[in-house]
């Protein structure tokens, strides 16, 4: 490439230098090679982002017969956690898939590692096909924070959590669909009563997290998202949201509707048993569908979390383009294709949620009504993310006070000091920059 | 075995060795203990082997009986599909041979390293051997995390960047430390009395270590070959960072792939993680045998 | 050990070696150091004075810029309580992956080598080497998801066979916090005995078989012959053993992730997770670096202990011959 083999000594001298100085080394504008398109992801072939990317890279193909495009399946850790190694070297691919949020896109973008798209935004629509919820994770600032500022990925689909439930088993004990928080409560306590624990859940990784969020914002409003996820508050840990939230938590424990002993359990485990009939609900994402498809044998249903208007969710993963890549333009045309028509029906049809498809185009009626669900979360405008986005390293804080919860090693109000700690350094350290 | 001309006179008469062989044997074979003991070491194996039967019991199982039955579950019929899916979406026999290439070449390279630096340090007995092997023994003790960006820089700058020489480089340094340590500590208690009178013979330091020192140690440097050569194999972080397309990374890498973000397909990584164990249990069982080929130092007499 | 009569040794020989040559003999072995030494300052010094230097630093990795803040992160850990946690829990790794498996596996070894060996072949003591050192072929990850479907308590296959004999509360062995570093602990045991194993039979290799008979000979039982033969014959091993597995002890991070990831609540943490956890997940580049360094520097001072040990048995033994 454009680098020559310098003498080890000197490279190795000026290494130090060239780190603290430097900052994005990447041509900007113009594409240095137009002969080839790299991509980078890591979705299965036969996930629905799988197939509906294969239709769009033969669209461009088609569209581009003298470019080749190359792509090269990764794994989910390689590129979350090596991006930020890998993408400041020459080796880069031109478009990426990447995860979503301040601890993930943002960080890439602070540190000038991703090129902005707001240009290619503007010119080719992609501002006005995406809802205004979702393009909140397509923007960052320079502190990296999601919201406002520059353009610097593009969602293809999106996903939310909701109930996933046993509909044989809920016939079984005669509970209907719970529409509201206490007719939620009603039918696990009727399933309790049965001697059947109602909830499956996860203490070891993001589930009991998730379940935790969706409280929380059945009190909370936009202005409390905003401030949780935005920074653009003040966040009470002791307020009535969080509070209520927590107590409302340790209460289920407490009565047995979450299993006591789910600290150490994995959200693999949770699926699984919700599969196998162990458990009648399973408070999971959008991410389950496929799999339940596949492997469910009972008659299951979705519907989105009672009496609620804000949903934990977001938009998808976003294609990225890093400062590096040499065929910027080729980049943004073929994420301009991804969000064409017949790409986004291929993944509605799938059950990917696509961010701009039709969902009257869907043939398959679970799929419908989960897409039905997530386009109604989308027309209130009620996407509130994930409770462990605003803070990098938040995730295992939540993690570790959850468990406490579950262990009832300590009290709900003592979590919510636990969760604030590291809350307020980790804001403190990101709008320092 | 080597016992050549160079070595001093060995008293290995056949009838010294005979009666080595047969007298202890014969009067071992008897006693009923030795059942009870054999019984217990068994059962421990077994105890060890556990695991594995479990994954032995869910490498071909379907994963929708996964979910449905459970781990503990007999799989009603052979599943495959899974495996070969996965075989062909990471191109398994290129990420084998990659594999097998960096383990073998870490293998035969840091073993070769820690020879040459245990011979000085344990047979030359170098000034300060103390602190060079502390200082050696830095490159095991550093946490990974700790070197990977500086190496990844590093690898980028001198054109190595994407290349399994970066990462056959890497272990065979970060290995070596072990095998200097080991060695060094083992030709720390060499016969002195063989050296001498090798040298005596007009032998050259470099023959001294061929000669003489190599087919004693053979049992050691069989461990570091066996050692190195896992150890490589499963090594997941650095070549995680150092290698970034399909056709140079290893079978770590392709396994784990198989987790997602927030979903993990338990069967499959069975099935992949069997077949991979393969060529690992084949290379110790190959080497296991010049473990057993018992070289004896005592053989100065 | 006799040593071979030679024959009357030249006239330079029998001088002391400082009259008569211009330097010291070792220094004639310091080219056979020279490829280690080259390969290590590249691979290892460097890098590592590299993460010194960003321990300085307040950086949050890629293209960021760097802000120079001296020792503070140095500081700021001396006062960052899972820091502690993380160093007290090392001494539990310390103790299974030394102490226990050091001390079974001796007794594993020498089992199986000497008296197996002898009364049924050495084919059924390869056998059982093999067999015990399968779980470090095993790679981290997997034996994680394994070891999630033993213990896992709900349906794990340890509580599923302690409800069927009768327990009814089996503990939930990841989960609570009681539980969760001795659990931890025991698979680390079985992850880490096949390697002394190995090591060991491989030592008992060297060990001259007649001084064996001629301890039976005089009446010596296998323990005795065990303690007074054995053990001083593969101490170099042992130290190895010793050591190596101390600073796998002190380094431990795969299998803490893969069980527990640090929790229940911060009960399994270890150091090198925690720095793991603040160069990757927070982006705390120089802070992470800092854990490293502090994490190195014990790691170092643990080994210079051991090393000093090892070297002064050493010095007794040659002392003695």
């Amino acid at each position: 490439m454009l680098r020559t083999r310098k003498p080890l000594v000197a490279a190795l001298v000026a290494l130090p230098l060239a780190l603290a100085g430097c900052a994005g080394g990447g041509s900007g504008g113009g594409d240095s090679d137009d002969q080839t398109l790299t991509i980078w992801h890591y979705e299965n072939d036969e996930s629905a982002m799988g197939q509906a990317w294969a239709k769009a890279i033969e669209i461009f193909e088609d569209e581009n017969p003298d470019v080749e495009v190359v792509v090269e399946k990764q794994t989910f850790e390689q590129i979350q956690k090596n991006a930020k190694i890998v993408l400041t070297g020459d080796d880069v691919p031109d478009v990426m898939e990447y995860n979503k949020g301040n601890a993930t896109a943002g960080q890439l973008a602070s540190q000038g590692l991703l090129s902005p798209l707001t240009d290619a935004a503007t010119e080719r629509g992609w501002d006005d096909k995406l809802s205004a919820s979702l393009q909140t994770t397509a923007t960052y600032d320079e502190n990296g924070l999601m919201g406002s500022g520059e353009w610097y990925g593009v969602p293809n689909y999106g996903e939310f959590v909701g109930v996933y439930y046993n509909k044989d088993m809920f016939a079984q004990h005669g509970v209907a669909v719970p529409t509201t928080l206490a007719e939620l409560e009603t039918a696990m306590a009727t399933f309790q009563a049965a001697g059947v624990t109602p909830l499956a859940e996860a203490g070891a990784e993001y589930p009991l997290g998730q379940l935790w969020y969706e409280l929380v914002l059945a009190n909370a409003d936009q202005e409390f998202v905003d401030a949780y996820q935005l920074f653009d508050g003040e966040v009470d840990f002791q307020g009535p949201e969080m509070t209520k939230a927590t107590e409302t938590l340790a209460d289920w424990i407490d009565k047995g509707y979450i299993a006591s002993d789910s600290a150490a359990l994995t959200a693999e485990d949770m699926g699984v048993s919700f599969i196998n009939g162990t458990y009648p609900m399973m408070v999971s994402g959008s991410w389950w569908f496929g799999r339940l498809v596949e492997e469910m044998n009972a008659d299951w249903g979705q519907f989105n979390f009672p009496g609620n208007t804000l949903q934990v969710g977001s938009s998808g993963n976003l294609w990225v383009v890093p400062t590096n890549a040499d065929s910027k333009s080729l980049a943004e045309e073929f994420i301009d294709i991804t969000l064409r028509p017949e790409v986004q029906n291929i993944l509605g049809e799938a059950g990917g949620l696509p961010v701009a498809g039709d969902v009257s185009a869907i043939t398959d009626e679970r799929t419908r009504t989960l897409t039905q669900n997530f386009d109604d979360i989308l027309a209130a405008d009620g996407l509130a993310f994930y409770p462990d986005w605003p803070v990098a390293g938040y995730y295992d804080v939540i993690v570790s006070q959850l468990q406490s919860l579950v262990n009832q090693s300590k009290t709900p109000a003592e979590v919510l000091d636990g969760l604030s700690g590291p809350y307020e350094e980790g804001k403190a350290d990101l709008l320092e920059g | 075995m080597a016992t050549d001309t160079l070595t001093p006179s060995v008293d290995e008469s056949p009838a010294g060795q005979v009666l080595r062989a047969t007298r202890p044997d014969q009067r071992h074979r008897r006693g009923v203990a030795r059942w009870f003991v054999l019984a217990a070491a068994g059962l421990f194996a077994l105890l060890m082997l556990a695991p594995f039967v479990i994954m032995l019991l869910n490498a071909f199982k379907s994963p929708a009986e996964y979910s449905q039955d459970g781990p503990l579950s007999w799989p009603t019929h052979l599943y495959l599909d899974g495996v070969v899916a996965f075989w062909e979406r990471v191109d398994f026999p290129q990420k084998l041979l990659n594999s097998i290439w960096i383990s073998t070449a870490v293998a035969i390279g840091g073993t070769l390293l820690s020879l040459l630096n245990a011979y000085a340090i344990g047979v030359g007995r170098v000034k300060g051997r103390l602190w060079i092997i502390m200082l050696f023994l830095l490159a095991n003790m550093l946490p990974q995390e700790a070197l990977v960006y500086p190496l990844f820089t590093m690898a980028q700058q001198v054109g190595l960047s994407n290349s399994q020489w970066s990462v056959i480089i890497i272990f065979t340094v970060i290995q070596s430390a072990f095998g200097t340590y080991l060695l060094s500590s083992v030709l720390g208690t060499f016969p002195p009395a063989l050296l001498e009178a090798a040298a005596l013979d007009g032998a050259s330091r470099w023959q001294i270590l061929w000669k003489i020192v190599f087919p004693v140690v053979r049992p050691t440097l069989s461990v570091l070959m066996i050692f190195f050569f896992i150890w490589t194999w499963n090594e997941f972080f650095i070549p995680l960072v150092m290698l970034t397309t399909n056709d140079t990374q290893t079978i770590p890498i392709a396994l784990a792939s198989l987790q997602g973000d927030r979903m993990m397909d338990a069967t499959t990584t069975n099935a992949g993680a069997l077949v991979s164990l393969v060529p690992a249990v084949i290379f110790f069982l190959i080497f296991q045998r010049t473990l057993t080929r018992g070289v004896t130092a005592g053989a100065v007499k | 050990m006799s040593t071979v009569q030679t024959p009357t040794p030249p006239v330079e020989r029998a001088l002391p070696a400082r009259s008569r040559r211009s330097r010291p003999r070792w220094v004639a072995y310091l080219p056979y150091l020279i490829p280690g030494a080259l390969a290590f300052t590249v691979v290892i010094l460097i890098p590592f004075g590299m993460n010194v230097y960003y321990s300085l630093f307040k950086w949050k990795g890629g293209l960021a810029p760097m802000k120079f803040v001296g020792l503070e992160n140095y500081a700021a850990l001396m006062g960052d309580e899972q820091f502690w946690t993380s160093f007290r829990n090392s001494i539990a790794m310390i103790l299974a992956m030394v102490v226990v498996p050091t001390l079974i596996g001796l007794v594993l070894a020498a089992v199986l080598f000497d008296y197996l060996g002898r009364r049924f072949g050495g084919g059924v003591a390869a056998f059982l080497r093999a067999t015990y050192y399968l779980p470090q072929i095993l790679p981290v990850a997997v034996a994680g998801v394994l070891w999630n479907w033993i213990l896992n308590s709900q349906t794990g296959a340890l509580n599923v066979v302690l409800r069927s004999i009768g327990i009814d509360d089996p503990p939930n062995w990841l989960g609570s916090t009681s539980s969760a570093l001795p659990t931890v602990m025991a698979v680390l045991v079985w992850v880490q005995i096949g390697y002394p194993v190995v090591i060991f039979m491989s030592a008992l290799q060297r060990v001259d078989p007649e001084l064996y008979e001629a301890a039976e000979l005089d009446g010596a039982g296998w323990w005795r012959r065990f303690g007074a033969i054995t053990m001083p014959q593969i101490r170099p091993e042992t130290f190895v053993v010793v050591l190596t597995c101390t600073v796998a002890a002190l380094k431990v991070f795969g299998p803490i992730y893969v069980l527990t990831r640090g929790g229940p609540e911060s009960s399994t943490l270890v150091p090198s997770y925690y720095s793991y956890l603040n160069f990757f997940d927070k982006s705390k580049v120089g802070y992470g670096a800092a854990v490293a360094t502090v994490l190195t520097l014990v790691i170092v001072v643990v080994a210079l202990v051991i090393l000093t040990l090892q070297a002064r048995a050493e010095r007794r033994e040659e002392g003695g011959r």
